[in-house]
């Protein structure tokens, strides 16, 4: 099985998270130990348990950059009432089609499924397994949005994984209009993950990063800069059967925050 | 026997239509009936080099007023004149039988793959003929397609069905990637070509057919190596009414003026671009040399151009997302607007044929009639009754938004979006022979029709009801209260902005939308770009295959006689083997 680029993101943000909130703690208790009685007894009724369970969740840098909230939202067909459930994400992990956009891929995301047959939903009100409607939105879009296309998808006729080498555009410019903010949120391109390959079981990674206006080329030691146009020649393949093998597999948004609050 | 072998070879593969593409169906439906795949068109693949870059095909259709000359004296004598007289009679027999054509091309869609390694060998040898192809005929109504593919642009005769082209121009040094034609072109160059390397050719496209190489013959060259700029050239365009103006957008945000008279050897030196965020124009310091003008447009390239038929405005899309409208005689921004979000890559005006034909005839007379007076007096009044009397008002742009935008000129703003490709939107055009079938001419309900082609493979049509979109959005979100609390905003939405003013990017909420009337899957590629002509929707992919869908009201006049002739061409054996017997010729 191939190395995930995907994956090892997810290890290494979440071991990051991991670490500074050791380290978070062990400030605190640091802090504890040195601190006056005084001082203690006067934070006392807020945080009346500060070593045990109820702490607060730690807000560390990892997530003020990429997390973001998702509102899952399920509608049983019997009782109409709606489940509204929050979930939070360091990246969105989206369905490709052949010769599609991210903003479709996008669309399809949040876009209303029906859940029946073997995958009906647990309604707590009916309490019973219903039909049901479901769609995602985004409650609160990250500051850095990651986009993962699944490119290796298990085919079951095959009974293996395969490499979806599907020409998925991504422009350089993008907004979130499903959002449940008011304004739009939009988002700039800075950086691409590429896997090199036709296959789930070898490849090769190299990465597009925008840095000061310039877009950088890196494969292993080799750096080089490109066009903004070349960026376009990892959208991926029109034809199953193509010589590019290059394609643009996590993509790396950041917020344009200040001027799409205006 | 030679011949036999390869008539079958032959048929089938002019008849398998989509050999990599069987999924594809050859017709869709729309309203007023089905539109029918009629011919495909495409090039030699196994012969492009795509060395000097990627190129994204794009056609120009050319009218050739009257039939090129032969090049070649008939000599009966010669197996090559000999198999091209019967191609021309299969030619006539196919022009007068439009609706058998139709038929048997459909019917041998579905066509053997084993078939198609065969067709490319057809092609191969076609190619390697280019000195027979001056001499193909066609039927009469001198109608080309023009292309880009690879290093080369391919010349079709949009009435043959012969699927591949009947002249290639090979480029040595660089690709090309844009051009335009002119029927009306005095002196005869009347074709523009624009090549990657930022250089441009003015040829007259009568000159190209007749020779027998595969070069460009009589060209003007302006740019030369990249003289005068060395980004790549994006869109070019003769000026409406211009006299042998011409424009030529670039990559890097701008665009020149040349004027074909003019001599191309002495090059104009322009000042640096001080903002490089500001437009600016600047001229040429001496009167003899090209380009006589420099518009330094935007930031970033600049990706399509289009002239509104009378040539008043220019309208231009770029990397920057902005549509801007040019009033181009007083060089001065009229209005514009930002994309939803990234870049734009293609617009259109809205155009109808009969004020075309009107305004060009207006023109020509006022060149002949007063050639003394460049009076702008005559100009301002006859934009005037261009503006009031055709519908110059509407601007298609596509983009990376995956949204087919409708441009007001009278409210200076975007006033529809259209929403159904699902990828982004790389060609637009309004369908000016189409007319509304409820029109009475009163204009209560003015439709317009238009269509877009996108990267997800797919041709939209959508029609445009009028009161549709002039009246301003007023509705609430559903089972909302109207959420216009950012007041700034929505009153800001109605005003006409000031004049010379770019828009900012619309809220998703403001602008009115639009859904397509018609989505069909035309191509297994992405498409680069879509024409309508008087009996045909032709769409292009970006790898340089074409496809010409009959309308509907095409197929049915001809069917009456399309019988007949599908019976005669299926009695007359010798016909067709002998139509085969010039692509045996070929090889
Ligand atoms: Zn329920």
């Amino acid at each position: 099985m191939h190395q995930d680029a995907h994956e090892f993101l997810n290890f290494l943000l979440n071991e990051l998270v991991d670490i500074l909130e050791k380290e978070a703690e062990a400030a605190k208790a640091d802090a504890a130990e040195t601190s006056s009685p005084s001082e203690k007894t006067a934070n006392g009724p807020k945080n009346p348990q500060a070593n045990g369970v109820l702490k607060e969740p730690l807000v560390t840098w990892v997530h003020k950059n990429f997390q973001g909230i998702l509102t899952n939202e399920t509608r049983c067909l019997r009782c109409e009432t709606v489940t509204a459930r929050d979930e939070t994400f360091f990246d969105l992990s989206l369905d490709i089609e052949q010769n599609s956009s991210i903003t479709s891929c996008l669309k399809n995301f949040s876009s209303t499924e029906t859940l029946n047959a073997e995958d009906k939903f647990f309604c707590d009100k009916c309490c019973s397994l219903q039909e049901a409607q479901k769609r995602m939105k985004i409650k609160k879009p990250p500051h850095i949005l990651v986009i993962h296309l699944k490119r290796f998808k298990y085919i079951e006729q095959l009974g293996r994984y395969k490499k979806l080498s599907y020409r998925v555009v991504f422009p350089l410019e993008l907004k979130l209009s499903n959002t449940m903010e008011d304004a739009d949120s939009e988002y700039s391109l800075f950086a691409v993950v590429v896997h090199v390959g036709s296959g789930p079981n070898h490849g090769h990674y190299i990465s597009l990063v925008k840095s000061h206006n310039h877009w950088l080329f890196f494969d292993d030691e080799n750096v080089e800069m490109i066009d903004e146009s070349a960026v376009q020649t990892f959208f991926g393949s029109a034809q199953e059967y193509s010589s590019n093998t290059d394609h643009g597999y996590i993509l790396f948004y950041e917020s344009l925050g200040a001027s799409s609050k205006s | 026997m030679i011949n036999t072998t390869n008539g079958m070879i032959s048929t089938s593969s002019s008849s398998t239509a989509n050999p990599q593409s069987p999924g594809l169906k050859t017709y869709f439906k729309t309203p007023e009936g089905r539109y029918k795949l009629h011919y495909e068109k495409t090039h030699l693949s196994g012969l492009l080099h795509s060395a000097h870059g990627k190129t994204v095909t794009q056609v120009t259709l050319a009218h050739l007023k009257d039939k090129p000359a032969p090049s070649t004296p008939t000599a009966p004598t010669s197996s090559f004149s000999a198999s091209s007289g019967v191609r021309s009679a299969a030619a006539r027999l196919l022009g007068a039988g439009n609706g058998s054509r139709a038929l048997s091309f459909v019917g041998g869609n579905g066509g053997s793959k084993s078939l198609s390694g065969s067709s490319r060998i057809g092609s191969l040898g076609a190619s390697s003929s280019s000195n027979s192809i001056t001499n193909t005929n066609f039927d009469g109504k001198g109608t080309y397609l023009i292309f880009n593919a690879g290093d080369a642009i391919f010349i079709s005769d949009l009435n043959s069905q012969d699927k591949d082209p009947i002249k290639s121009i090979h480029f040595s040094n660089s690709n090309p990637i844009c051009h335009a034609f002119d029927q009306d072109a005095k002196d005869g160059h009347d074709l523009l070509i624009g090549l990657i390397s930022g250089d441009v050719y003015s040829v007259s496209l009568r000159q190209q057919l007749q020779d027998v190489g595969k070069k460009l013959v009589g060209a003007q060259h302006y740019n030369k190596d990249s003289s005068v700029n060395s980004s790549r050239c994006t869109s070019i365009a003769w000026v409406p009414g211009g006299e042998g103006a011409f424009v030529v957008a670039h990559a890097d945000g701008n665009l020149y003026v040349y004027e074909k008279n003019k001599d191309g050897a002495a090059e104009s030196s322009f000042p640096v671009i001080k903002d490089q965020t500001q437009f600016s124009v600047a001229h040429a310091r001496y009167s003899k040399s090209n380009p006589i003008a420099r518009w330094h447009i935007c930031q970033g390239s600049i990706n399509s151009i289009a002239f509104s038929i009378d040539g008043t405005y220019l309208a231009t899309v770029g990397r920057d997302g902005f549509l801007r409208v040019f009033d181009y005689s007083k060089e001065q921004l009229v209005c514009g607007g930002k994309s939803y979000y990234g870049a734009l890559l293609c617009c259109a005006w809205r155009c109808s044929t009969f004020f075309y034909t009107v305004a060009c005839c207006l023109l020509r007379l006022k060149s002949i009639l007063f050639p003394q007076i460049p009076s702008l007096l005559f100009d301002i009044e006859y934009s005037k009754f261009l503006l009031n009397s055709i519908d110059a008002k509407y601007i298609l742009t596509g983009g990376e938004d995956d949204l087919v935008q409708v441009w007001s000129m009278e409210d200076r703003k975007v006033v529809a979006w259209g929403e159904g490709h699902n990828s982004w939107v790389s060609g637009v055009a309004f369908d000016s022979y189409w007319s509304s079938p409820n029109s009475d001419g009163t204009g209560e309900t003015v439709m317009y029709r238009f269509g877009s082609v996108g990267q997800d493979t797919q041709l939209l049509l959508w029609d445009l009801q009028k009161d549709e979109i002039v009246v301003p959005l007023r509705r609430c979100p559903p089972g909302g209260s109207p959420t216009y609390s950012a007041g700034s905003q929505s009153s800001h939405w109605d005003n006409v902005s000031p004049l010379g003013t770019l828009q900012p990017a619309p809220s998703m909420r403001d602008v009115p939308k639009i859904s397509p009337l018609v989505a069909h899957r035309v191509h297994t590629e992405p498409l680069s770009g879509l024409i309508f002509t008087e009996e045909s929707v032709l769409t292009v992919c970006r790898e340089g295959h074409i496809k010409i869908w009959i309308r509907p009201g095409v197929v049915e006049s001809q069917s009456s006689n399309s019988e007949s002739m599908l019976s005669t061409s299926s009695k007359d054996k010798p016909l067709l083997s002998s139509k085969v017997g010039s692509s045996s010729y070929k090889q």
